[in-house]
């Protein structure tokens, strides 16, 4: 990793009554990196959050921004921090502006002019005189970005962003926390149980289940893998034959035999083989199919394929 | 680190931009208005004329019933001597009595709407923590370089402020009512105190004032108390209830326990503290230095309970 790490996440537990949410996370989100936080519905997303900008007490472990320890020096690590936790919940009766005008009153040296600046940003300009209380859930998205944005913080938290937004919001969305992350280095921390949203949005993706990090990977590796596994089906004749003549070339796990078909995991290169050597078998071929993996297939065979924990 | 002036502002910003702040100054103004009209169609401004025969004859009345009944207590001895030379002291020098349908009468009898300020100051109060709660604005409240403890005295002050807004209103527009309806020319009146003895003049406006300043007491307290369940509970609706119920009830309950001893250190029974001005404490042997020390001792104890609450739990919410 090019940038230095703005979010250190060391062993982090968290136990509410006598459940354990969070059983040892440790991560860190650096500088100009969008860092994607994939797990399904109940998963701890938001209690990891929630301890990251102080709003949990953290029951074992240690979280620093900035070098600044969360627990200890809470003001000085938030400072640099601007965050939505679950949905943006603002004063209904207020307007945007005035919503913006109080948390800039929060900070030192906010000028108006900045609140100008991330209204323009997040594309507010004509509503934001009125009433939240008479905004889209979108234009609720919008408001709580600006406001995360108000004090240029060099941490951007936030939990399930996508939510509520529509495809060109989610690809404007993208597109700003792009931006934001490569023109202004601010580390970008995303959370969501969609892992589509995430593959076109993150660097890395770290996949949390039954509050354990299972694994953080590239999001380029993640495709590049992608590309060599494949899952292959077979229509040939006779089936029993085929299946001992693939296993007797590749150490599949997962084969499913139905009717005249095989169902094999493979890599890409070795179909050729494969069907090379069933017609010096004598097997007749039928047909070959090829899918590719998704990312949702991995993310479910990652998280055991259950949405709800 | 962070300017409180800042987060007051906020606390205000947040009050004066809800509807439910302006319903309450309206029902507050009227009120008064609705007083002001009852007090000047009953009463007949005839009678105020000849104030003078009518208390030399009260004078009269006291005067025998002090020599007819010699077993009366001495404190109601007391209280006809000290009304005999106060009233002598208004004919010599030409002092009206306080009526209610004159200028300071009206703002005096105004004092019973402090009652209505501590109401609504309680609902604000609650209603400012646990808001933000139910509403979830907590959440990006305390993600900012701001002390919790901060936000919680910043949220206290304004509470405090718009109390003293409400009262400021309520004495302003029952003076000018008050004036307006009945002239202004009462205003230079002043207030007639019984010391050691003898009638000495004092400004009216301080007595008033000391009235407001008194009948306050009991509403910190409650705002106090207000707040402290609103951070326990994180619920507008259970705080602002249950503080609203001890507020009507506080006082018949310990009036209800008074033949206790122990019902001294309940805090509704020291928070009236007119009590040892004119008027008997409500268990013998209790001194207004014991009921401000019980004061203190309920309000540190509440401030300690609200800010132990709102800085150390986890907000779930
Ligand atoms: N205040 C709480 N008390 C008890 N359990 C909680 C509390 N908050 C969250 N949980 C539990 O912790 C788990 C993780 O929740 P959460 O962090 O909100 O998940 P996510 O944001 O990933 O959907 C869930 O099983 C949830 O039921
Ligand atoms: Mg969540």
């Amino acid at each position: 990793m090019t940038g230095k790490p703005i979010v250190q996440i060391k062993n982090i537990k968290k136990n509410i009554g006598k459940k354990a949410i969070i059983k040892d996370v440790t991560f860190d989100v650096f500088a100009g990196e969008v860092f994607g936080f994939l797990g399904p519905n109940g998963a701890g997303k938001t209690t990891t959050i929630r301890m990251m900008l102080g709003l949990m007490s953290i029951t074992e472990g240690e979280i620093f921004i900035n070098g600044y320890s969360i627990k200890k020096d809470f003001e000085s690590a938030i400072a640099c921090v601007g965050g939505i936790v679950e949905n943006p919940e603002m004063y209904k009766y207020l307007s945007g502006y005035h919503n913006l005008l109080h948390y800039s009153r929060m900070y030192k040296g906010i000028k108006k002019e900045r609140i100008e600046e991330v209204i323009k940003l997040v594309g507010l300009e004509k509503r934001i005189h009125d009433k939240v209380k008479t905004y889209s859930l979108g234009m609720r998205q919008r408001l709580g970005l600006a406001q995360a944005l108000l004090h240029s913080p060099s941490l951007l938290v936030l939990d399930e962003p996508t939510n509520g937004l529509d495809p060109a919001g989610i690809r404007e969305l993208r597109e700003l926390l792009r931006k934001l992350a490569q023109e202004e280095n601010i580390a970008v921390f995303v959370s969501s149980h969609l892992l589509s949203e995430m593959e076109l949005m993150c660097d890395r993706i770290g996949i949390i289940q039954n509050g354990q990090l299972l694994n953080i990977q590239k999001v380029d590796e993640f495709l590049a893998e992608e590309k060599t596994t494949v899952s292959a089906t077979f229509t040939v004749e006779p089936v029993s034959k085929a299946k001992a003549c693939i296993g007797s070339i590749i150490k599949s796990k997962t084969s499913a035999v139905k009717n005249n078909q095989i169902e094999v995991e493979m890599e890409w290169e070795q179909i050729p083989e494969v069907v090379a050597k069933f017609i010096q078998e004598g097997i007749k071929v039928y047909g070959v199919q090829t899918a590719t993996k998704t990312l949702e297939d991995k993310f479910l065979e990652a998280t055991g394929g259950s949405e709800i924990a | 680190m962070l300017n409180i002036i800042n987060l007051i502002r906020n606390e205000n910003m947040k009050n004066f931009r809800v509807v439910s702040t302006w319903v309450m100054v309206a029902i507050l103004l009227l009120m008064v208005a609705i007083g002001g009209i009852i007090t000047k169609t009953t009463s007949n401004s005839e009678g105020n004329k000849d104030w003078k025969a009518e208390i030399s004859k009260q004078n009269e009345q006291f005067k025998s019933m002090l020599s007819e009944q010699q077993g009366l207590p001495k404190a109601v001895k007391d209280r006809y001597e000290k009304d005999i030379k106060i009233n002598e002291y208004r004919i010599k020098h030409d002092i009206p009595p306080v009526e209610t349908n004159t200028l300071w009468g009206f703002v005096i009898s105004c004092i019973g709407i402090i009652a209505i300020v501590s109401l609504f100051t309680i609902i604000k109060a609650a209603s400012s923590v646990a808001s933000e709660f139910s509403s979830g604005t907590i959440k990006l409240l305390l993600i900012r370089p701001a002390k919790r403890w901060k936000i919680l005295l910043s949220k206290y002050i304004s509470a405090m402020l718009f109390a003293i807004g409400l009262l400021v209103v309520l004495f302003s527009f029952s003076f000018i009512l008050g004036g307006v309806l009945f002239s202004f020319k009462g205003a230079s009146h002043p207030y007639l105190a019984f010391v050691d003895g003898a009638v000495v003049e004092k400004s009216m406006v301080l007595n008033v004032f000391g009235k407001y300043g008194l009948a306050c007491v009991d509403s910190i307290m409650m705002v106090t108390f207000a707040f402290m369940i609103s951070t326990v509970f994180r619920n507008s609706a259970l705080a602002i209830g249950l503080s609203i119920f001890l507020m009507f009830t506080g006082g018949t309950i310990v009036g209800l326990l008074s033949k206790y001893d122990w019902v001294k250190y309940i805090l509704f029974a020291n928070t009236d503290l007119t009590q040892y001005i004119d008027g008997t404490p409500l268990v013998e042997g209790m001194t207004m230095a014991f009921s401000i020390v019980m004061i203190i001792i309920y309000f540190a104890a509440f401030n300690f309970i609200s800010w132990f609450n709102f800085s150390k739990r986890d907000v779930a919410a």
